[in-house]
């Protein structure tokens, strides 16, 4: 076994924040998660009467007070997300005032205010004599970012990467060299996306939407099944961490990064390109195969990518692939896009702070022609802690649009 | 870090020859815009731009694979390969490519992509909304849905060049093109790439040019001074009577690689990356830059230490100052804090060739590394008092050792990049 790192560039994870289907809040993200329940179902935010399916992850409306604190003609509804989880993660972590810290932040988004520009561009074709320039205003993937670095008050390194579904993970990336080569103390990571018609007729063009709830490595998986949310993690050194009294809730440990090159929209159906990405992450983290002790799964649903990653796994993970048990929070709350990297880097950590794996959607038969060993119905126990025992980490991969793929090692700490 | 290879689709054509020659003129080309969709305001509202797209990219990309993209993925695609064949990258079949065909490469030795935009394939965005919108939601085109992601240039210049690394688009807005120069040279500095193709690619559509109008982005000529025909519209950087940008398209994408690597295989580098800085102004509204001048400076300074550098190790400043109110005022904040008042090394502002956006800035950036000849600033005429700050005035200027290149963007990100020029640059990239 791979013995556990040390030393003071350990990168922590002190606080997480989560806006989700499942709810405003990582602990409503993280009950819905252990008990297995979809977020995935009707929804309300536009009319879906002419689309091919009807079911998406939609965050409920916040509630009142909540909602006072995320005012602001000029706010995104994915820009909301994001201001709520990083409220939540900086609290968590212990950080109610940035002032006089070296603070970085890396988002990634998808859409951004795209739900917004939809609105404004359908004033502008109906000939709208007065037309809302104020819907346009963080129309950009940059806008939920910009907004927490403007709410927060950041004057360090701010950027967002806008590569489809893995973006969140490539933040997250860029979060954790920023804070290795001590470029900033403090990063602020994750991402925010909002459900919007564009995303829903898109990907319903491709016909890779199911028309029931997602069903992530099952047999009769026809598609993914689109959510929306925000998600924020508070990385620093681990020394730092504890120097403030704040015990990480795990580690960032490696993240790697590959593309296929292969195709638009079809993974490299042998997996090469997301088992660079895989090998990548372990290398950088320090940690082989027998390190991992769950994985958190792109597992979009659709019979494509759920193959290609499964061969992924075989491929980087080898013999040990077959023994790991593997979950797809996608299953739960649905595709976030540009933040599904980021809400299922939360879900991994809280997965290793609690000490047992969220099950996966439920759906039927786990494909046959997979080896996976899928958690199903009810959460899977991790293994005890051993402070000074055998490294015991899981892996995130998220899989995007252009063959752009990445993958996060995360490793479990001394229980809070 | 060096630069082996350059590439570049403008208002000016393919690669920098025409770029160099206007910049040395000091006059933009600028087209009318399509303004019969209706998008516009009536009058007063902005009529041009510097237009890419009615230049012939062939032989760069043939009309069989350029009709699987969209128009800001055949500008990237057209500029990666310029910028590979300069590089000297080719397999044995003569084609140009990152890497050799075959199983991935191993850990770091694959290349990464990393390209900025502000507003993603816009056309085809367009496209798709008017298909859900005006017809039926079942109309949309999985085509135009697949092309109209932000990554869209970034993945097709990977697959076009076989580029197996980390692929990343990045939308930090006028910040965006020397941040993604910053991030594919960390890609390599790190070890994690072996080479690293980094640029910006963009369309301005008569949509999105609207949008960038109707919040008094562009430039719509000084009050009274507008005719007809755009007469007056010009991109004026620290002048006193600027009134806002050119909006521009294009693409331009730079091979990155490690100096020792590109002097094994024979590459002439064309310049060196020797650092870069990133910082935000929480200040700034969404869509206008903030008043953040001092804390910025402190960024940039911050940045340069970073890397065994400081202001007065720069000699020459192309700065991304646009001819916005705001923008320019910021800029010449910045400059002035970060230099404390000292006398600042001259300073080229070329956006009132290149306009905003689609990466003609990075390639004016190395031209002017490399020693290219800059006339007098475009567009600049009157001195602004509130700026205290004059840009070049075309005099003959020595070839720069370091020269810095600014990118304020609104909604408050920045990032610098210093680049350095070779013993033996070469004059024109």
């Amino acid at each position: 076994m791979t013995e556990r790192a040390e030393g003071p560039w350990r990168v922590a994870v002190s606080g997480v924040g989560a806006v989700s289907g499942l709810g405003w809040g990582s602990d409503a993200l993280w009950s819905g998660l252990s008990a297995g329940r979809a977020a995935i179902g009707n929804f309300i935010r536009f009319d879906h009467a002419h689309h091919r399916t009807h079911v998406a992850a939609e965050v409920p409306e916040p509630d009142g007070a909540l909602a006072k604190t995320l005012l602001g003609r000029r706010l995104s509804l994915a820009d909301k997300f994001a201001l709520a989880a990083a409220g939540e993660a900086l609290a968590q972590a212990d950080l109610p005032s940035l002032g006089g810290l070296s603070v970085g932040l890396y988002f990634g988004s998808s859409t951004g205010g795209m739900w917004e520009g939809e609105a404004f561009f359908a004033d502008l074709l109906a000939g709208e004599p007065r037309l809302r320039a104020s819907l346009l205003a963080s129309q950009q993937p940059n806008g939920p970012g910009d907004a927490v670095a403007r709410k927060f008050g950041i004057e360090g390194p701010v950027e967002t990467v806008s590569s489809a579904c893995a973006s969140g993970a490539l933040a997250l990336g860029a979060a954790l060299e920023a804070i290795r080569s001590g470029e900033v103390e403090i990063a602020i990571a994750g991402g925010a996306d909002s459900l919007c018609q564009i995303t829903y007729a898109g990907f319903n063009s491709l016909r890779s939407v199911d028309e029931q709830p997602c069903r992530p490595f099952r047999a009769g998986r026809e598609g993914l099944s689109i959510g929306e949310g925000g998600a924020v993690l508070i990385l620093e050194s681990e020394e730092r961490a504890l120097a403030r009294g704040v015990r990480p809730l795990a580690y960032l440990a490696g993240a790697g990064a590959s593309c296929d090159a292969h195709h638009m929209t079809a993974p490299e159906p042998q997996g090469s390109g997301a088992a660079a990405a895989i090998s990548a992450a372990l290398l950088d983290a320090g940690l082989g195969p027998e390190a991992i002790v769950f994985v958190n799964a792109h597992g979009t649903g659709t019979p494509l990518n759920d193959a290609a990653e499964w061969r992924a796994f075989e491929r980087a993970l080898g013999d040990r692939a077959r023994a790991i048990p593997v979950t797809s929070t996608k299953g739960l709350v649905g595709h976030l896009l540009g933040s599904s990297g980021a809400i299922e880097a939360v879900a991994t950590v809280l997965c290793l702070a609690h000490g047992e794996v969220h099950p996966s959607s439920a759906g039927g038969e786990v494909d046959p022609d997979l080896g996976i060993d899928l958690v199903l119905d009810s959460p899977r126990r991790l293994g005890a802690f051993a402070p000074r025992g055998p490294s015991m980490a899981a892996l995130s991969t998220s899989l995007a649009f252009g063959g752009a793929n990445a993958a996060l090692v995360f490793e479990r700490a001394d229980p809070r | 870090m060096v630069i082996t290879g350059c590439g570049g689709v403008s208002a000016y054509g393919l690669g920098t020859e025409g770029l160099e020659a206007a910049l040395q003129e000091g006059r933009p080309r600028l087209s009318e815009i399509d303004r019969s969709a209706g998008y516009h305001h009536a009058d007063p509202s902005a009529r041009l731009a510097l237009r890419a797209s009615t230049q012939s990219l062939t032989p760069w990309l043939q009309p069989g694979e350029a009709r699987r993209m969209s128009p800001p993925s055949k500008l990237a695609v057209t500029a990666a390969r310029q910028a590979l064949a300069m590089a000297g990258l080719a397999d044995p079949e003569g084609r140009v490519a990152a890497e050799a065909e075959g199983d991935s490469p191993g850990p770091g030795q694959a290349t990464a992509v990393v390209l900025a935009n502000s507003f993603g394939p816009s056309s085809f965005t367009e496209h798709l909304m008017r298909q859900i919108l005006l017809e039926n939601p079942e109309a949309a085109s999985p085509f135009y849905f697949t092309e109209c992601v932000a990554n869209a240039p970034a993945a097709q210049i990977a697959i076009a060049a076989r580029a197996r690394g980390a692929n990343i688009t990045v939308v930090q807005r006028e910040a965006g093109p020397l941040l993604a120069v910053a991030k594919g040279a960390a890609e390599v500095a790190s070890g994690r790439a072996r080479r690293a193709l980094v640029g910006a690619a963009e369309e301005m559509t008569p949509l999105l040019h609207s949008f960038l109008d109707r919040f008094g982005a562009l430039s719509r000529g000084p009050r009274g001074s507008r005719g007809a025909d755009g007469e007056g519209e010009s991109a004026r950087p620290f002048d006193r009577r600027r009134d806002g940008f050119l909006a521009a398209e294009g693409a331009v994408v730079w091979v990155l690689e490690r100096e020792d690597d590109a002097l094994e295989r024979g590459a002439r580098p064309i310049a060196r990356v020797a650092g870069w800085a990133s910082a935000f102004d929480p200040t700034a509204p969404p869509t206008d830059w903030g008043h953040g001048g001092p804390a910025l400076a402190r960024g940039l300074v911050r940045g340069l230490i970073r890397f065994g550098l400081a202001p007065a190790a720069i000699d020459r400043i192309v700065s991304g100052a646009s001819g916005a109110v705001a923008g320019d005022r910021l800029e010449a904040s910045v400059l002035s804090s970060a230099w404390e008042g000292e006398t600042l090394p001259p300073i080229l502002a070329p956006k009132g060739v290149t306009g905003e956006y689609g990466g003609g800035f990075l390639a004016s950036a190395l031209l002017a590394a490399c020693g290219a000849p800059f006339g007098p600033t475009a567009g600049f005429a009157e001195a602004d008092p509130e700026l205290g700050l004059i840009p070049h005035d075309g005099r003959p200027l020595a070839t720069p050792r370091r020269v810095l290149a600014t990118g304020l963007a609104a909604g408050g990100a920045a990032t610098w990049l210093v680049l350095e020029s070779m013993p033996e640059s070469m004059a024109n990239p």
